[in-house]
């Protein structure tokens, strides 16, 4: 049993080796493939992330200027008491905004933040999403008033460019996952051919069936498995260095999820790749 | 040790490889099988090896029916089976000690008895000291006496030849000779195809002789011709 195992690792190497730049083509193809279906996944996951948080609660956000008088504060609350479309709201004050604007920003752009730079605000809850249009026209250039913002139509529009990406991620990934299969199975079929005279020499010595494939499976197995690696590889740093917003940011454990997603994938179309090769090209 | 009844095979082309073929061929026979191109002695060592099925018939190979064997089976089958070839089948790239020990290699042998048995086979054939080289760097004689190595390495119970002699001079034919029955007087039964009619004329041993897929004669101690009765 342990000499099958070195037997297996021995021939792997010596046929990766030999057909080494149709292994380093395979190779590639799966590794950018993976890289762009682990990319699709990693978008779904943080805008899935941040558009959950964006929607707790607040519709509509009336930010008030930091220089606002607490007179134009208390017109402002007493206008959204008294509106009908507006459900309930929430008054934050400089604090409580600079404590939120903390865990959302960069610590380089977060120190040079003051309360007192902060703007206070009423995050408020419409009776009915259209009326987030009432409220923003409404308060828009009222006194003491800095901006109305209404992140449900950012997010909306968010979402919706992040799907056209991901769709698209996913129909490149496809194409060129298609295509790593091929370039695997096209890699085995040469091994075949380069090894056709051991074949036929172990075929006659009576090797059994799956001794003469495992080698060729693994060799498939093993550049889907270098290909997701490197994948997963370029993946991690770009969730490390790329200087996404915090709220984008993915967990570890949300990163090793799409991780394990893109290395399975991998190890799969090598396999499929070499099986496919096999079944037609390796006669035994 | 190998039984044909009535078998008969037909390629899809249309060619009749093998016409109702019955015979027995028992356990330490030597067994010459002769006739010309495309008389079916080649067929007839596929069909024993299971490279084939034919289309009507039993054959029983070592006590057993290949024909109900399932396939996973047949690699078993084989390990019993030498083979040595006109065209040699070594492999380029692997030293003589290699050729030999792939054959072991590939069935799972231990590597300490894979060691040993190579070792002692390349000393019966006569080549423990070109264990290093490789297949190009030896004479023809040479080759086919490594493929007699690799083929009896593994002591099968059968071995089967076709037209080992066919590539060399005549003396390297007798060394190979020398080499094929000393291998059957150990016990293994071996069938030879050949078209060299002086081997057989001088070995006297069985000689079955096929024309068009079917059996035409069958002698103990036989000659490569038929016999013409001269009158006396």
């Amino acid at each position: 049993m342990l000499s099958f195992f070195r037997y297996t690792l021995r021939e792997t190497g010596t046929n990766l080796w030999r057909n080494r730049l149709m292994t380093i083509a395979a190779i590639l193809t799966v590794t950018v493939s993976l890289f762009l279906v682990g990319a699709a996944l990693m978008l779904k996951q943080s805008a899935s992330q941040a558009s959950s948080h964006w929607q707790q609660g607040t519709r509509v956000t009336i930010w008030m200027k930091p220089t606002a008088s607490q007179a134009e504060v208390s017109a402002v609350d007493s206008q959204l008491r008294t509106l009908p479309f507006v459900k309930s709201c929430t008054f934050y004050t400089q604090q409580q905004d600079y404590e939120e604007a903390r865990k959302l920003l960069p610590q380089s752009e977060f120190s040079v933040l003051q309360p007192s730079d902060m703007p206070s605000s009423f995050r408020c809850t419409p009776t009915a999403p259209n009326n987030v249009f009432v409220v923003e026209t409404s308060f828009t250039g009222q006194p003491g008033v800095l901006t109305v913002t209404a992140p449900e139509q950012q997010v909306r529009q968010m979402e919706k460019v992040i799907r056209i990406a991901q769709w698209v991620f996913v129909g490149l990934a496809g194409i060129l996952l298609i295509s790593a299969t091929v370039l695997i199975l096209n890699t085995i079929r040469m091994a075949i051919f380069a090894r056709r005279r051991e074949v036929a020499v172990m075929k006659l010595v009576g090797a059994t069936n799956w001794f003469i494939r495992i080698p060729f499976v693994s060799e498939g197995f093993f550049q889907g498995l270098i290909g997701s690696g490197l994948a997963v590889g370029f993946l991690a740093v770009f969730q490390t260095w790329y200087p996404l917003p915090v709220l984008f940011r993915l967990s570890t454990t949300a990163f090793i999820g799409s991780a394990s997603v893109v290395a399975i994938l991998g190890v799969s179309i090598g396999s499929i790749g070499s099986a496919l090769a096999i079944r037609r090209f390796l006669d035994v | 040790m190998i039984r044909f009844e009535d078998v008969s095979k037909t390629y899809p082309n249309g060619t009749v490889a093998l016409k109702n073929l019955s015979v027995e061929i028992s356990k330490g026979d030597f067994v010459f099988l002769v006739g010309s191109s495309g008389s079916g002695k080649t067929s007839f060592l596929r069909l024993v090896l299971r490279e084939e099925l034919p289309d009507s018939g039993a054959i029983h190979v070592s006590g057993k029916d290949v024909l109900k064997m399932p396939k996973w089976r047949v690699p078993y089958l084989r390990r019993n089976i030498g083979c040595v070839f006109q065209d040699f089948r070594l492999l380029p790239n692997k030293t003589v000690f290699e050729n030999v020990a792939f054959a072991l290699e590939v069935i799972g042998r231990p590597t300490e008895t894979i060691k040993n048995q190579v070792t002692q086979v390349l000393d019966v054939v006569g080549l423990a000291d070109k264990a290093d080289n490789l297949p190009s760097e030896l004479s023809g004689g040479e080759q086919q006496r490594v493929a007699v190595a690799r083929a009896f390495v593994n002591r099968p119970i059968l071995l089967l030849a076709d037209e080992p002699t066919g590539n060399l001079d005549p003396a390297n034919s007798e060394i190979i000779m020398q080499l094929l029955e000393r291998i059957n007087k150990a016990g293994t039964t071996v069938v030879m195809a050949t078209h060299d009619k002086g081997l057989v004329d001088r070995m006297r041993k069985r000689v079955i002789e096929m024309v068009d897929g079917e059996l035409v004669r069958d002698e103990s101690r036989g000659l490569y011709d038929t016999e013409v009765s001269t009158g006396f």
